[in-house]
């Protein structure tokens, strides 16, 4: 007995130091992340990647809106538009208000024709008439009272005025007067009146064209308040070339996202039990979703589905999944990246 | 392809390990199962030793016996030393024919029952000492894998209510007690199996072991019971003749 024990115990020892120093911790498992789902999902990006662009300009290298006629820049606008606040909504045409607005244009022109002509007669009615706009009228008079020391510096200005008229001395109080209802926030400081009065002859000569400025800036104004009924506020410099109304490639599913899609149309799959060989009823369907998520049209089959009879009722089968678990739920501001889908099914991992 | 290591946060899981971080009742049991083992594999060892020297030693007495040397003879060589299996039945049987003569015993019946039945009495003592210890074999094997399954059921428990204190359920958490755990039944099957395969295989042994010696032990009465005839034969020829 004491020889089986001797041999036992050492028999023992030995598998026991092997053991610790053979079985020691076990090798960690190398687990491969496979997607063991039937149903594979290829997102379109061929199709929803889009970078902005003009819809009727000629292709170019890079794509690029119209360039804006503003350059005023509005602070994180992000459509390129004329518009002075940032808005979704396309522009509305402007083709219409145009001719109008031209129209109204040519009036105004021959008026200050007439004026440089008028006599004192009209100063006072415009200094009777000036009355109205009320609260600027003070600072008025004083300009007045400073035309009075402007015969000091006649000398200077008779030059000029012995060449054009004699006439002209006198209606230089004129020009004065008009150009001030506008201005009528700056005319307070008595040093720069001063300096107008220095001038009298050049002011009449700019007068029509002053008069034309400020047309254009009404105008200008009436078609600005026009195109911020739409549009953005992102200005654009560039020449116009071919591409989509935005940018769409920030717009991808996620892989979740791309989960959800792919169990939606799983469960709804019948796989045609009984296949004689499953490797050979791999399916591509290609079909198109509208913002609701319902299916619109046919599913196309782009692979599969062709030859024996078991590979068309696997095919159809496909189909009728995609057609059966519509409307699919998918985040709506995304539908750019999911309004075109292919889906693979392959059930050969499923036997 | 991105891959995931699935490793135990912060411990070795080598046997050793293991065997460290269980309970101490899970160390009991293990320490239990390994004594059991030890031991089975010492009688595993000693068992199979004894018989194959007891095979050796019925082949070499058979081979004596049925030389056609003269059982007084041989008688006197075997008594004097310690004998085993055949050797001892013989032994036991010839002291029982040698004291009945020197008693001069008169009935024959009466002498072959008796050595007959010091025949049978060492037989049942060669037996007891070719089959003892195998009991324990058979204790072993059908008990291990069960003392094993409580050590394993009772670190599972307490893996889990050590897994239900912690709050998480993660893999790794719950992997290294269950691991643990198992490792008790690991080394009840490792007692049990050999102790099994063992006892099923000795005791086929000995049985065989023990058929041979009861051949033997049936021939050599047979053998006395027509001496013992003869005895009384000649006897009663000679009162006749007297």
């Amino acid at each position: 007995m004491k020889t089986g024990l001797a041999i036992s115990v050492t028999m023992h020892a030995a598998l026991l130091g092997f053991g610790i120093f053979s079985l020691s911790t076990p090798r960690a498992f190398e687990v491969a992340d496979v997607e063991a789902l039937p149903v594979d999902i290829v997102p379109v990006e061929s199709i929803t990647q889009v970078q902005e662009g003009d819809r009727q300009a000629p292709a170019e290298r890079r794509p690029a809106p119209r360039p804006t006629l503003r350059t005023d820049e509005v602070e994180n606008a992000q459509k390129v538009g004329e518009a002075e606040t940032d808005l979704k909504s396309p522009p509305t045409p402007d083709a219409k208000p145009k001719p109008v607005e031209r129209a109204a244009e040519p009036p105004p022109a021959p008026a200050p024709r007439p004026q440089p002509v008028e006599t004192a007669a009209e100063e006072a009615q415009v200094a009777e008439a000036e009355p109205v706009p009320a609260t600027e009228r003070q600072p008025e008079p004083q300009p007045r009272q400073e035309v009075t020391p402007d015969p000091t510096d006649k000398p200077m200005v008779a030059e000029n005025a012995e060449a054009e008229s004699v006439t002209l001395p006198r209606t230089a109080p004129v020009p004065q007067a008009r150009p001030q209802p506008p201005r009528a926030q700056t005319a307070k400081a008595p040093e720069r009146r001063q300096a107008e009065a220095e001038t009298p002859a050049p002011r009449q000569q700019a007068r029509g064209e002053k008069k034309d400025d400020e047309l254009f800036d009404q105008v200008a104004a009436l078609l600005n308040k026009e195109r911020a009924s739409g549009g953005g506020a992102r200005r654009s410099t560039g020449e116009a070339a071919l591409g989509g109304t935005r940018t769409t490639a920030g717009e991808q599913l996620t892989q979740s996202e791309m989960d959800a899609l792919r169990g939606q149309i799983q469960r709804c799959w019948n796989v045609p039990a009984g296949a004689i060989d499953a490797a050979n009823l791999k399916v591509s369907l290609r079909f198109r979703l509208d913002p609701s998520g319902a299916v619109e049209g046919n599913p196309e089959i782009i692979s599969g589905g062709d030859g024996s009879g078991v590979a068309r009722a696997a095919a159809e089968s496909a189909r009728r999944a995609i057609l059966q678990c519509a409307p699919y739920n998918l985040p709506t501001e995304k539908y750019s990246a999911w309004a075109d889908v292919i889906v693979h099914f392959d059930p050969s991992d499923m036997f | 392809m991105e891959s995931v290591a699935l490793t135990a946060p912060g411990g070795e899981l080598s046997i050793w390990a293991l065997f460290w971080q269980a309970g101490w009742v899970v160390k009991l049991v293990m320490i239990g199962l390994l004594g059991a083992s030890i031991w089975t594999w010492a009688i595993i060892v000693d068992k199979t030793l004894a018989y194959a020297r007891m095979r050796v030693a019925l082949n070499r007495f058979e081979q004596v016996f049925w030389s056609g040397q003269s059982l007084e003879e041989l008688y006197r060589s075997l008594s004097e030393r310690k004998t085993t299996g055949m050797g001892s039945i013989f032994v036991a049987a010839m002291r029982e024919w040698k004291k009945s003569f020197e008693k001069g015993a008169r009935s024959p019946l009466g002498l072959q029952t008796r050595v007959d039945k010091a025949m049978d009495l060492a037989l049942a003592r060669e037996m007891e000492r070719l089959e003892g210890k195998l009991g324990f074999l058979a204790s072993i094997g059908s008990s291990a894998p069960f003392i094993g399954l409580f050590g394993t059921v009772v670190g599972i428990m307490t893996s889990f209510q050590a897994i239900a204190g912690s709050k998480t359920t993660n893999l790794a958490v719950v992997a290294p007690g269950i691991a643990e755990a198992l490792l008790a039944t690991a080394m009840g099957l490792l007692a049990a199996i050999p102790a099994v395969i063992a006892y099923n295989k000795l005791s086929s042994d000995a049985a065989k072991l023990g058929a041979r010696m009861e051949g033997f032990a049936d021939e050599f009465s047979a053998i006395l019971s027509r001496q013992i005839d003869e005895k009384v034969s000649s006897r009663q020829r000679a009162e006749e003749y007297a």
